[in-house]
């Protein structure tokens, strides 16, 4: 058989639109804000080898995570017709716990699996010390509930022992269900409208094109790469800290681009911390794959032949890949974009007029929980506040934007304040928090809480120390923010924080902005330098 | 008299019922002065009768709010919130795309200003807005120049005490005010803000244009002359829009809630999609109109659904828009060849200009046109009654240099005959996506649906589309160009109304009979009286009679928790209805779960007198007597001698074999071998699958 150009897009498309399905689904029938609101959630397709074929545009963070949940449910579980599994531990194909993925085998015709589906969201609260799981912690156990690759269903029945188990570790297990009956539904809807491809372009042809999109996706970011200067690209950048040590964490990178091949280094990354801000590897492939497949020109659905060109290492049990007991919740939020800054200041080396300064850097995590007064009910909650892009070199950033690893929605106060017992005071842009430049980054977010109850709650977030930086001369973004605020005091929070908060307590969160890019004064050809006092780009 | 008139961007059709049958005409468009030639179209089909109704849809709204021209609106919300227009929902919209834009917000920052005030979300006021804060506030709007204003506080939705308080004290400015619990009360605040500034954005242009409109045809000595007056105007025409609900509105209403028409023209077709399908006896159909840039599909399992949830030029329209999906594939999209050898097809377009290949004016790059042109399926010396020539050398020429340009890219195609399938193809998949996602993903079997198919180039793809998804069959109507504008003429007077209203729904309640069943159902029925009550007033206030009113309740409903909501009929079986949908679209269903109603909604509906279509006999003519010519033509990749039928000569009782094709002045219809093709009553194509 041959590659047929025509058939070729149509497979693509048709795998792309089962991804995109299941996404629908899932976040219309779903309950955690997470999903519904945010959008945190993933969809994919993969082939009977575990490579993944097409994810849905959902959540990048996911990109490089999801295949490493499937590869671990094929080594650990038999899975046959009917059968789901369910799974969480970064450890095993996770991301950090309150991401729970699903995969199912799609079986054509009873001769083993000819796709594998999976969907993973983040669940608002999986148990653990903090209310929504995305406490301050040291170890994992403290994190919430662990869950390695087990039977969710066999042959279409829910395991009901593995269910209560779960159900009675989450402190909303209402809600637990309610988003599990959604992520089972989205599964079962990719199972059959793949076995409708399947049959109706027969199994030769489905297999044949399924390994052509693989060989088609890695000539795409082959001949992106050979379009870069050959060379060694090396940068660094730091994290705050980890929460508990005041130490900057470093992260640094080397890149190294020759002909149509790319080779990303972390060596010489701090080691895994104290704090929870530890990335899994699949976090760290994630973010490498998110930067590769934003410097491709076509659009294309994530495919594993997009990264068949590009190799990465991660020393173990450095923070870029952390073994057990390491705690992780941030790393999926916090060291993710860290990652991510690094390889774009590394890349502003080999194209510079292509590399946008750094953007806020942090998903400013804000989790909170207590009992609802006007329900006696327990309640957890979390959410995310975006801030400024960084400046591109030929635009202004945005301003109050979520970049790069999250794309994640607010959830509307009139939604917010109808289910909780909170008040949003404020929303408002971070007016002048961007930095200056030829072209300017985009601001940042002011966002108040007001609390009408008692809360525990834990703030996640960085850049509250070494600023976004800028490049070509533009000026670094403004550092973020944390305060609560009671009565006429005023008490200053840390980049990470657990706190208590009596009711008419208001958390108050400034957002970093993005940095500048270019000097302000107008000339042709701006040279590239790092304008950041704790950054350096390594020649 | 009535006319219909649909303004596109290269075409403006107008169609009178005139008798048995509709005639039509189609003029240029002027998009610097759309007035002056709607009415040279109106009068040349008039021919010096008096006409009562001019019923338009129109681009206006739609093309303001794309280029973003509009006036300078104030924006005045909860403190505190300001810059809620500008974050919106604070992501951006693509995600791997580092010179990702968003659209510049339509009101600046200079332009906002927050007002102290606060209600909670059970409706309690928390902070009145005092006199000095509003007189602040008068006079800063009044020093920042704006044209307009848009008014919109956190809950008004529950309790619109202090919007109220608000913009009566800002109507004494002299602006136009609008005010987000009028227009849309309804939760979401971002989505109900953006809905309000655009209302504020486009109200001013809108109103001039209609108002030169209405003097332009009170002008024409044949027009307007009658007797009665239009709410003391001196023309007696009575001017129409089409709402993008599939509704008109009086003329007045569409100046001041301009945001209700950003939909106007492609309404038109549904609702005559829908009309064509009553006639015919059939409930389940799907709109399809292909056109230059796009195709919009609307799936009709009977009435057409509207929805809350459009986004136009990227921001939120949360007013009642039918429920149109639109994929950029049309006859103009261009094709190329993708870094890695995969074919793509739009959804860039070569537009009107410079338009396909053939056309000669210009254009360069391969396109859906110049594939079926190549394949056969156009005929060149038949395009627009022949008026036209189309230039089949300089497409194969193109299609020729595009395969040498890209042979080194993995190409498989040999010649530009196979290039040409492949891009039929292509196009065809990005269709049949579209159509999938409005039945199959929604949980509907295509199978069930009948396709009607309108449009430009609709009739040359239908027939593979509907063999692909085993649709039941394909109707193309006469005049499938003007099908729009037939749409327009006929649509009923429509006022929506709707109220969010957050009401958890009682357990005991799902059993019918109860106590709580028969005190919510109680509830239910005094708020929607309210309703009903306000939407009548609006009615009479517009001038239309209302004496034939017809009211439609429904209700949005979700399990306790979830965000996106069902709509389903208010009938006492609404709660078992709502499982019951949940179960289709998402495939479960959790009657358990506690409920909640988060909006309750009405339609007043006043009837439009329709155009009876007189059935005519079916013959038994053979349909050799409109055949044009036999020629070679592609399908399934091989060529088959084809006849080419003239529609102007098909009777009713005719039946046609594939391979043929049908040629008519607006459009093309193409039979692919296999398929077969009955002339109804109504003068419409039927086509089938030959049975096996």
């Amino acid at each position: 058989m041959r590659v047929d150009a025509t058939e070729l897009e149509i497979f693509k498309n048709m795998f792309h639109s089962v991804a995109e399905e299941m996404g629908a689904s899932l976040r219309r029938s779903s309950f955690s804000p997470n999903i519904k609101e945010r959008r945190d959630y993933s969809c994919a397709v993969f082939d009977g080898e575990g490579r993944v074929v097409a994810m849905g545009d959902h959540m990048p963070v996911h990109l490089g995570s999801m295949p490493i949940s499937v590869a671990s449910v094929m080594s650990a579980l038999e899975l046959g017709e009917g059968d789901i599994a369910m799974l969480n531990d970064p450890y095993a194909g996770g991301t950090h716990l309150p991401d729970i993925t699903m995969v199912t085998p799609v079986v054509i015709h009873g001769t083993g699996a000819m796709f594998y589906v999976a969907n993973r969201a983040h669940h608002s609260d999986v148990g653990g010390a903090q209310p929504a799981s995305m406490g301050l912690t040291e170890e994992i156990y403290q994190e919430g509930l662990r869950i390695p690759p087990i039977y969710l269903t066999r042959g279409g029945v829910i395991q009901r022992d593995a269910m209560t188990l779960l159900l009675a570790n989450a402190r909303t297990p209402r809600e637990r269900e309610g988003d599990l009956t959604a992520q089972i539904a989205a599964c079962r809807l990719g199972e059959r409208r793949l076995t409708e491809i399947a049959e109706k372009y027969g199994e030769t042809k489905t297999r044949f094109y399924l390994d052509a999109l693989q060989a088609y996706s890695a000539r795409l970011m082959q001949a992106e790469i050979a379009a870069m200067p050959d060379g060694v690209y090396r940068a660094e950048d730091f994290l705050d800290n980890d929460g508990f040590d005041d130490r900057p964490i470093r992260i640094a990178v080397e890149i190294r681009i020759s002909r149509d091949r790319a080779r990303v280094d972390f060596t010489g990354s701090a080691p895994s911390c104290r704090g929870n801000v530890n990335a899994v590897l699949a976090i760290t492939q994630s973010a490498v794959f998110y930067v590769f497949r934003c410097l491709l020109q076509e659009d294309v659905p994530a495919c594993a032949g997009l990264m068949q060109p590009i190799e990465v290492i991660a020393p173990e049990g450095s923070i870029v890949n952390a073994r057990p007991p390491a705690a992780v919740a941030g790393g999926n939020v916090e060291t993710s974009q860290r990652i991510v800054d690094v390889l774009l200041l590394a890349l502003a080396r080999a194209l510079p007029h292509r590399i946008p300064a750094a953007s806020c850097g942090t998903m400013n995590n804000i989790s909170f929980g207590g009992v609802d007064p006007r329900t006696g009910a327990p309640f957890a909650y979390y959410e995310t506040v975006a801030g400024g892009m960084g400046a591109r070199p030929s635009a202004d950033g945005l301003s109050g934007v979520h970049t790069h690893m999250t794309n994640s929605l607010n959830t509307p106060v009139e939604a917010l304040e109808s289910a909780l017992p909170v008040r949003v005071r404020r929303y408002s842009l971070r007016h002048g928090s961007h930095g200056a430049g030829k072209y300017k980054g985009g601001d940042g977010i002011v966002r108040e809480l007001e609390f009408l109850t008692p809360v525990r709650g834990t703030i996640l977030s960085d850049r509250r120390r070494f600023p976004p930086y800028g490049l070509a001369g533009g000026k670094p973004g403004k550092l973020g923010k944390n305060e609560l605020l009671f009565g006429k005091r005023t008490i200053a929070l840390s980049s990470k924080a657990n706190f208590t908060a009596p009711a008419g307590a208001v958390l108050r969160i400034e957002t970093p902005g993005g940095g500048g890019w270019g000097k302000d004064v107008r000339r042709r050809v701006a040279k590239l330098s790092v304008t950041s006092p704790h950054i350096r780009q390594l020649h | 008299m009535r006319i219909g008139v649909d303004t596109g961007g290269t075409f403006t059709d107008c169609i009178v019922a005139d008798g048995s049958g509709f005639r039509v005409l189609k003029v240029f468009s002027s998009p610097d002065d759309p007035a002056r030639h709607i009415v040279r179209g109106l009068r040349e089909l008039a021919r010096s009768r008096y006409i009562e109704d001019v019923i338009h849809g129109t681009t206006v709204a739609t093309n303001n709010l794309l280029e973003r021209r509009g006036v300078r609106v104030a924006l005045v919300t909860t403190q505190g919130f300001e810059d809620l227009i500008e974050i919106g929902r604070q992501n951006r919209p693509q995600l791997y795309n580092l010179n990702v834009q968003r659209p510049a917000p339509m009101i600046a920052r200079e332009l906002r200003f927050g007002v102290r005030e606060r209600t909670a979300a059970d409706g309690t006021i928390l902070l009145r807005p005092g006199k000095r804060e509003i007189e602040r506030l008068r006079q800063q709007v009044r020093s920042s120049n704006a044209d307009a204003v848009a008014l919109c506080f956190l809950f008004s939705f529950v309790n619109p005490e202090n919007e109220r308080l608000v913009a009566a004290a800002l109507r004494r400015l002299g602006l136009p005010v609008s005010v987000s619990h009028e227009i849309l009360p309804e939760f979401r605040e971002y989505e109900r803000l953006s809905t309000v500034a655009i209302n504020s954005f486009l109200a001013p242009a809108m109103g001039r244009y209609l108002t030169r409109l209405e003097q332009q045809v009170a002008a024409q000595p044949t027009l307007g002359v009658g007797r009665g007056g239009y709410k003391g105007r001196t023309c007696a025409t009575r001017l129409f829009i089409m709402q993008s609900s599939g509704g008109i509105t009086t003329a007045d209403r569409a100046a001041s809630e301009p945001v209700r028409t950003i939909l106007s023209g492609p309404a038109g077709g549904v609702v005559a999609a829908r009309w064509l399908a009553d006639t015919l006896g059939i409930r389940r159909a799907i709109s399809f109109d292909m056109g230059g840039t796009s195709t919009d599909v609307c799936l009709l399992d009977g009435p057409a659904r509207t929805t809350n949830e459009t986004t136009l030029a990227g921001v939120p329209v949360a007013v009642p828009v039918l429920d149109i999906h639109s994929v950029g594939a049309g006859g103009g999209s261009l094709a190329r060849l993708d870094a890695g050898g995969a074919l793509r097809v739009g959804p860039e377009s070569a537009g009107a200009v410079p338009g396909p290949i053939c056309y000669g004016k210009g254009g360069d790059q391969p396109t859906v046109t110049d594939a079926n042109l190549l394949l056969g399926r156009l005929d060149p010396d038949h395009f627009l009654g022949g008026a036209f020539q189309l230039s089949r050398g300089a497409a194969i020429q193109a299609f020729e240099r595009f395969l040498r340009e890209y042979s080194r890219k993995h190409a498989s195609y040999k010649d530009p005959m196979q290039l040409a399938q492949g891009i039929v193809a292509v196009s065809n998949a990005t269709m049949e996506k579209a159509l999938r996602v409005i039945s199959v993903e929604r949980g509907y079997d295509p199978r069930d649906f009948a396709l009607i198919c309108f449009g430009g180039g609709g009739g040359l793809h239908a027939a593979e589309l509907a063999a692909s998804l085993v649709l039941a069959q394909v109707v193309v109507p006469p005049n499938p160009g003007a099908f729009s504008a037939l749409g327009i003429l006929i649509s009923d007077s429509v006022r929506d109304v709707s109220q969010s209203v957050l009401l958890a729904v009682p357990p005991q309640a799902a059993n019918n009979g109860s106590r709580e069943a028969k005190r919510l159902a109680a509830d239910l029925n005094r708020r929607f009286q309210q309703l009903e009550h306000a939407g009548i007033t609006e009615l009479r206030k517009d001038g239309i009679p209302n004496k034939r009113v017809n009211i439609e309740r429904a209700i949005d409903l979700r399990y306790s928790g979830q965000s996106y909501e069902l709509r389903v009929p208010f009938t006492p079986e609404f709660l078992p209805q709502f499982h019951k949908e949940h179960e289709r679209a998402y495939g479960y269903s959790a009657p358990q779960r506690p409920m909640e109603i988060v909006s309750i909604r009405v339609r007043l509906t006043v009837p439009t007198p329709k155009p009876p279509l007189q059935p005519e006999p079916l013959g038994r003519a053979v349909a050799t007597a409109a055949i044009i010519c036999e020629k070679p033509v592609w399908f399934n990749g091989s060529t088959h001698t084809t006849r080419f039928y003239d529609r102007a000569r098909l009777r009713p009782g005719m039946n046609l074999n594939g391979p043929a094709i049908v040629v008519e002045y607006s459009s093309t219809t193409a039979l692919p071998p296999g398929f077969r093709c009955r002339v109804d009553e109504f003068q419409n194509l039927v086509i089938t699958r030959h049975a096996r």
